[in-house]
């Protein structure tokens, strides 16, 4: 019987992940990956109720359950990676980070070390010898966080879910009486989800109060209490009040600036051009030439010419921040991506 | 409905608690400061709950001093003196964590969790001001010879006025565990102080008191309007009150009876359980243990996991170890009483109380053997 560890988060998805495989004739056991334990200030961290979502369930189908401890790996790989890019005034993606290095990589290896033959989680994802493909629900698609999970991994991966879309998920997991058929959804990695990444932020850097500056005037506007704060794009959070919106166009983390504008049409908000690094293929290397890409989790798939490293985007996307991830695909197929120079 | 066996975590409101308690939420709502009439009734009605609350355990009204909760009157309590302080290995998360803020010694128990009087007086020191022992464990059940410990410690206290040393010298109990099954009578008990909790006799949560004999002088941990003689300040809670007034008496009132019904029940529980897994530990001591209590092991079983499975046949019981285990911590009592650690975490703490009757017990043992099975086969797969 092939063994099968799931990762189980005490969610409906990853639980009903472990329930159909079970259903499918697979050896399973779920495993609680323990990545991020501490509370911040007023949101407790909900890691110990969601261990126990997920052994009940666990218990409740019979299977054999673990904890894999993965604070330490977690909070260098994943944590320290998406402050350290923050501070550089970037706009990293931390669920991309902890697919690659924890989920797909350390979950993967300590898994196999312990006798499995293959790891599941609830990604909405299909994956077919290794060649990651886009959910049935084309709503709920998690590839963009998967484009940088190896072929290889792949190969020794399943996502039960792929095929179904979340009303189905949560149909299904009511039917088989699971205790976490209910259970809201949550968003992301638990302590960003909910505090928002400002919040997080803070407990990590110091304010450090500087200039709001409108980028056609040159003049002082408003004042902000640090520059990390502040992404491309981004409406909210400008203490300036009075008349149209300001938009963030961009930053200057030395002199702790941030440039905005009134103008939605700024020439730094719209792109056309991107260039990419840390260019990841899951398989092989794509041949230049047309591809779809997704520059946000489910962000409208556009068409882009892919040369080398560049990316010209037929459509302008507005808010392409330094840091994010462009994933590409071909049909339904997720063949990579890379991060925005 | 469910079948609830964790009574030493949390008790239901008796429906003549609530009772007693519901006009002082709403048209006997007055602050018993106040000095119209309507208020000052309700001062006369908080004064005589305290009053009858006192006379149930043997005390004077002055004596007692309302809290919110039993870690309240402990931390009360060990903030009322300076100096060496000894305990026991066993006892409860609040009177370890009050102790730890002092210079302390923690006295080992036997393999049934019970301490011997005479470590407890070879623990104390010139300068020890306050023993504490539990009357008796949360988790295991077992009844401190507190007696005993009174005596010893009168002893010494002769001693010690013979040698020209001040020191007060106070014996302690937090016997929150204890009411309702034991008797609670200060003097008999022959305490200085003693912490009683509203929330395991069928009362309100967040209501305790703290009894201290008139030679106590007890230092105030919270400070303003001067309430409770100056000892706690803060509005009185007088709903509270008055319902751990009516439980404590109902408790006192059956006790008698209720001790003899629960522990036939859960003889009768353990004697079925040990029946059908030859295996299964035993822990608390056999003859001093309160009578709803039945703490099992199951080797090499994860207690949690039975929880859990319990909980889908509708029966609700503890962990017999406070922490999951896969929080990296295991009971500290169950660590004492020289638990391998492969016994202690296949742990169940199962409390009886008022509501439990044969019904309850059979549906009881049932499930547990069932889900005991179900976990002692998942893993000879």
């Amino acid at each position: 019987m092939t063994r099968v560890f799931v990762g189980m988060s005490g969610g409906v998805d990853s639980s009903l992940t472990a329930a159909l495989l079970k259903e499918q004739g697979y050896d399973v056991t779920g495993v609680y990956m323990k990545n991020w334990t501490q509370d911040l200030p007023g949101l407790k961290c909900p890691w110990a109720d969601d261990l126990a979502d997920a052994k009940r369930v666990a218990v409740q189908l019979g299977i054999d359950f673990e904890v894999f401890d993965f604070e330490n790996e977690y909070k260098h790989k994943v944590v320290d990676y998406m402050i350290d890019e923050y501070k550089a005034g970037r706009t990293p993606n931390p669920d991309i980070m902890c697919n690659q290095e924890v989920k797909f990589r350390l979950f993967l290896d300590t898994a196999l070390e312990r006798g499995a033959d293959m790891i599941a989680t609830g990604h909405y994802a299909s994956v077919e010898n290794g060649v990651l493909k886009m959910a049935v629900d084309r709503n709920k698609d998690q590839t963009y966080f998967l484009y940088r999970v190896t072929g290889e991994a792949l190969q020794k991966t399943l996502f039960p879910l792929g095929g179904y879309t979340k009303p189905e998920v949560r149909k299904m997991a009511t039917e088989r009486g699971l205790t976490t058929a209910a259970k809201p959804d949550s968003q992301g990695i638990c302590f960003v989800g909910q505090i928002g990444i400002r919040d997080f932020l803070s407990e990590y850097v110091e304010q450090k109060p500087g200039n709001i500056v409108d980028k056609k005037t040159g003049k002082t506007v408003g004042h902000h209490d640090g520059a990390i704060f502040y992404t491309l794009g981004q409406r909210h959070g400008l203490d300036v009040g009075g008349g149209l919106p300001y938009y963030v166009v961009g930053k200057d983390m030395d002199k702790n600036e941030v440039y905005v504008s009134r103008d939605l049409q700024d020439e730094s908000l719209w792109r056309h051009d991107v260039q990419l690094q840390e260019i990841h293929w899951i398989n092989d290397a794509p041949v230049d030439g047309d591809y779809q890409i997704r520059i946000r989790h489910r962000a409208p798939l556009v068409t882009a010419q892919l040369t080398g490293d560049m990316l010209h985007i037929d459509e302008a996307q507005r808010a392409v921040a330094a840091g994010q991830s462009i994933v590409i695909y071909s049909g339904d197929v997720c063949l990579g991506g890379g991060i925005v120079v | 409905m469910s079948v609830y066996l964790d009574h030493a975590a949390a008790t239901p409101l008796d429906p003549a608690v609530l009772a007693a308690m519901q006009p002082y939420f709403s048209e006997a709502f007055y602050n018993p400061s106040s000095p119209y009439a309507p208020a000052v009734a309700v001062r006369r009605d908080y004064e005589a709950a305290k009053g009858a609350i006192a006379s149930t355990i043997g005390a004077k009204s002055g004596e007692i001093t309302m809290t919110a909760g039993a870690t309240e009157s402990i931390n009360l309590a060990f903030a009322s003196g300076g100096g060496h302080i000894v305990t026991t290995v066993i006892e409860h998360q609040s009177v370890l964590a009050a102790a730890a803020r002092a210079d302390h010694t923690l006295v080992d128990v036997d393999k049934n969790g019970r301490v011997d009087p005479a470590n407890i007086g070879a623990a104390i020191r010139p300068d020890t001001w306050l023993v504490s022992v539990a009357l008796a464990n949360n988790e295991i059940g077992t009844i401190q010879p507190l007696g005993k410990i009174a005596e010893i410690i009168k002893q010494i206290r002769d001693e010690r006025l013979a040698a020209g040393n001040t020191t007060p010298l106070y014996l302690h109990s937090d016997a929150s565990q204890g009411a309702g099954q034991l008797d609670m009578h200060v003097t008999r008990l022959g305490v200085d102080m003693l912490t009683l909790n509203a929330a395991k006799v069928y009362g309100p949560k967040q209501v305790g008191l703290l009894y201290a004999a008139r030679t106590v002088r007890l230092s105030p941990q919270i400070v303003g309007g001067g309430q409770e003689s100056g000892l706690r300040s803060g509005t009185e809670n007088v709903a509270g009150v008055i319902g751990f007034a009516k439980a404590l008496q109902q408790a006192d009132e059956h006790r008698h009876s209720e001790v003899m019904r629960l522990s036939k029940l859960r003889d009768d529980l353990q004697k079925r359980l040990t029946d059908a897994f030859e295996d299964a530990v035993i822990s608390g001591h056999h003859k001093y243990r309160l009578a709803g209590h039945l703490h099992i092991s199951f080797p090499g079983l994860d207690a949690e996991r039975l929880i859990f499975g319990l909980e889908a046949r509708d029966v609700l019981v503890a962990t017999g170890s406070a922490c999951a285990a896969n929080k990296g911590t295991r009971s500290h009592v169950l660590d004492a009483i020289g638990l391998e650690p492969s016994v202690a975490d296949g742990s169940l703490r199962i409390s009886l109380g008022k509501a439990t009757n044969q019904a309850a017990i059979d549906l009881a043992s049932e499930a547990i053997i069932a889900e005991v099975q179900r976990e002692k086969e998942r893993l000879a797969r």
